[in-house]
């Protein structure tokens, strides 16, 4: 793999993660809510896509639903998908507190995986849908790639864009509010509930579209893609970059996926000395997850910052 | 009618496994405060040290468990020491975060010493008895009995010695036990040691009624979440129960539904249970 291809992976898919990674940012960070199911609204997302694109169903094919329209009607259905998962799974979860919520938004991830799996009219089972429609983006001289790192780029910035309008308002610092002491903004006249929930549907939004655009990109949505390995992914990234601000989230993100292609570039001799490397991988993104969770040192760094 | 008793005795083999795998995690979040995702992983290394030992090493199987289980439980105090105990006061959130860290190093260490692949121990083919038309193999009637048999101990263990004592006191109130005069610091190790023992146990299990991959482990966790939510914060038995619970309900719903949604009812059983009656069985509300 040559740089530019490599420089060109990460740029397109550290984007795409980002916009997951800032969403968790402004549910977590912000809103105090652990989401462990952020995966749920990715697949929501990529499988709305596909299914709306895609051609109906013929000879092999087990899937029950094809739509065969433009990649915009999708697009909107992905953002539509996760937007309605967000209202199932938050209304009922939301009044649970930290690592119960976490447990019940992972344990509908979950669901959520096995009902792709298992239900193949929905999307062929454990197969996948492949060949999912992509936009051609030859009418303004651009090539798939450089087109589709564009798009990511695009998503990210309005995500972030977004983000930061929400939390610069005054309705961003209701939010911190009931963050930092529910029963203080209670006694303001806060809606809480209804406060969290507002912005946990919000920002399951732009995680929809991220799952449409990963659709088109590897033209493929099957199961196997949308593990809890994601989930656990897009954490990781938040805390590398540390909390609290959208910029610390997109450079975790990107330098969590610069890391992981360039692991994955290295030409391995056989098989063994390739798993070797995935697995090691596994052990240094644990390992730098702990260090960062353990020392703190964007919270240091910022707070330094504060003082000055 | 035989069809559905079938499910039921392989429901309550599942159930004993549950038991087991989940009495050490249940025993870590109440001393502790938080949910060791690792948990899981830590089955994944006893079953490979057992496989490691009896197969690659050809030795015979109880040394190699024993082994294997004794290992497990070094491993776990270590982790637990390196990493959980310096960052103990930044909260249960904190925590359950880093375990994921945790998991990933140790499932990561696992898969590049063993590798992917399908594989079995070296032990003799297990003999089904039939009762009423009604099959258990021998191996799973050792599940049940070690099933028994730890939870009988544990209790006697918890409540009559003293280190079994001062583990139930700091559950309770870590406080009011350290102002009582005991060693947090040794009971926190004792813990550790006793939870990940406990692990090592469930893996060795594991490795007797399932044939072996790198990715099990990470399964597990899934159903350990679903049992330990389900028992609340309460005693071994309220675990106990938990276990035939959840075991007994995924194996039947095969009767019902199709086989793959088997791992969805431990995540029904979450969700309700997270939704109707947060504080679980036990009925006992968390600090």
């Amino acid at each position: 793999m040559n740089i530019e291809q490599l420089l060109l992976a990460v740029l397109t898919y550290g984007c795409l993660y980002s916009v997951m990674t800032v969403n968790l940012n402004l549910q977590y960070a912000r809103g105090g809510m652990i989401n462990f199911g952020t995966v749920a609204y990715f697949a929501a997302g990529a499988y709305a896509y596909a299914i709306f694109t895609q051609e109906p169903p013929s000879g092999l094919d087990q899937y029950a639903f094809g739509f065969n329209s433009p990649w915009w009607v999708g697009f909107i259905a992905a953002g539509v998908a996760a937007f309605l998962f967000a209202i199932v799974t938050g209304w009922p979860t939301l009044r649970l507190r930290g690592e119960y919520l976490a447990l019940t938004t992972f344990a509908f991830a979950e669901v959520l995986h096995s009902i792709f799996l298992n239900e193949r009219r929905i999307g062929n089972g454990s197969v996948g849908l492949s060949n999912v429609n992509r936009p051609d983006f030859s009418w303004i001289g651009m090539s798939d790639n450089y087109g589709f790192a564009g798009a990511a780029i695009l998503l990210l910035m309005f995500t972030a864009f977004l983000c930061h309008r929400i939390l610069a308002s005054p309705y961003g610092r209701a939010i911190d509010a009931v963050r930092d002491d529910e029963t203080a903004a209670e006694a303001v006249g806060k809606d809480i509930k209804r406060l969290r929930f507002e912005i946990f549907v919000i920002s399951a939004v732009p995680v929809g579209f991220a799952g449409a655009l990963y659709a088109m990109i590897t033209t493929l949505v099957s199961p196997g893609l949308f593990t809890a390995e994601v989930t656990f992914f897009v954490w990781i990234a938040l805390i590398l970059g540390g909390e609290h601000t959208i910029k610390g989230a997109i450079f975790g993100t990107l330098a969590l996926i610069l890391f992981e292609e360039v692991v994955r570039s290295f030409n391995f001799e056989t098989v063994r000395s390739a798993e070797i490397a995935a697995s090691v991988e596994h052990i240094m993104t644990g390992i730098i997850f702990i260090m960062i969770l353990r020392w703190q040192p964007f919270d240091r760094f910022t707070k330094k910052e504060a003082v000055q | 009618m035989t069809l559905l008793a079938q499910y039921f005795v392989t429901g309550i083999v599942t159930g004993c496994f549950l038991i087991l795998a989940t009495i050490g995690f249940s025993l870590t979040r109440r001393v502790e405060g938080f949910l060791n995702i690792a948990h899981a992983e830590l089955l994944g290394v006893s079953a490979f040290v057992t496989w490691g030992l009896n197969v690659k090493a050809a030795w015979p199987f109880l040394p190699s468990a024993i082994f294997a289980i004794i290992f497990t439980a070094v491993v776990g105090l270590v982790v637990g020491r390196l990493f959980y105990d310096p960052i103990r006061k930044l909260g249960p959130a904190v925590l359950l975060i880093s375990s994921v860290g945790v998991a990933y190093v140790i499932g990561g260490s696992v898969d590049a010493l063993v590798g992917t692949g399908i594989r079995t121990l070296n032990i003799p083919l297990a003999t089904t008895y039939r009762f009423f038309g009604v099959r258990i193999t021998d191996y799973q009637m050792i599940v049940v009995a070690l099933a028994a048999l730890t939870g009988l101990s544990l209790a006697v263990f918890m409540s009559k010695t003293k280190i079994g004592l001062a583990i139930g006191a700091m559950a309770d109130n870590p406080e009011l036990a350290a102002s009582r005069g005991i060693d947090i610091l040794q009971t926190s190790r004792a813990t550790w040691l006793l939870s990940s023992g406990l692990a090592g146990l469930a893996g060795v299990v594991l490795a007797l009624i399932a044939t072996l991959s790198t990715d099990l482990a990470f399964h597990q966790i899934l159903q350990i979440l679903a049992v330990a939510i389900l028992a609340g914060l309460g005693s071994l038995y309220s675990v106990m129960l938990a276990g035939l619970i959840v075991g007994i309900a995924m194996d039947m719903s095969v009767f019902w539904i199709p086989a793959g949604y088997r791992p969805l009812i431990a995540f029904a059983v979450v969700i309700l249970v997270l939704l109707v009656r947060p504080e679980g069985l036990s009925g006992r509300k968390s600090k």
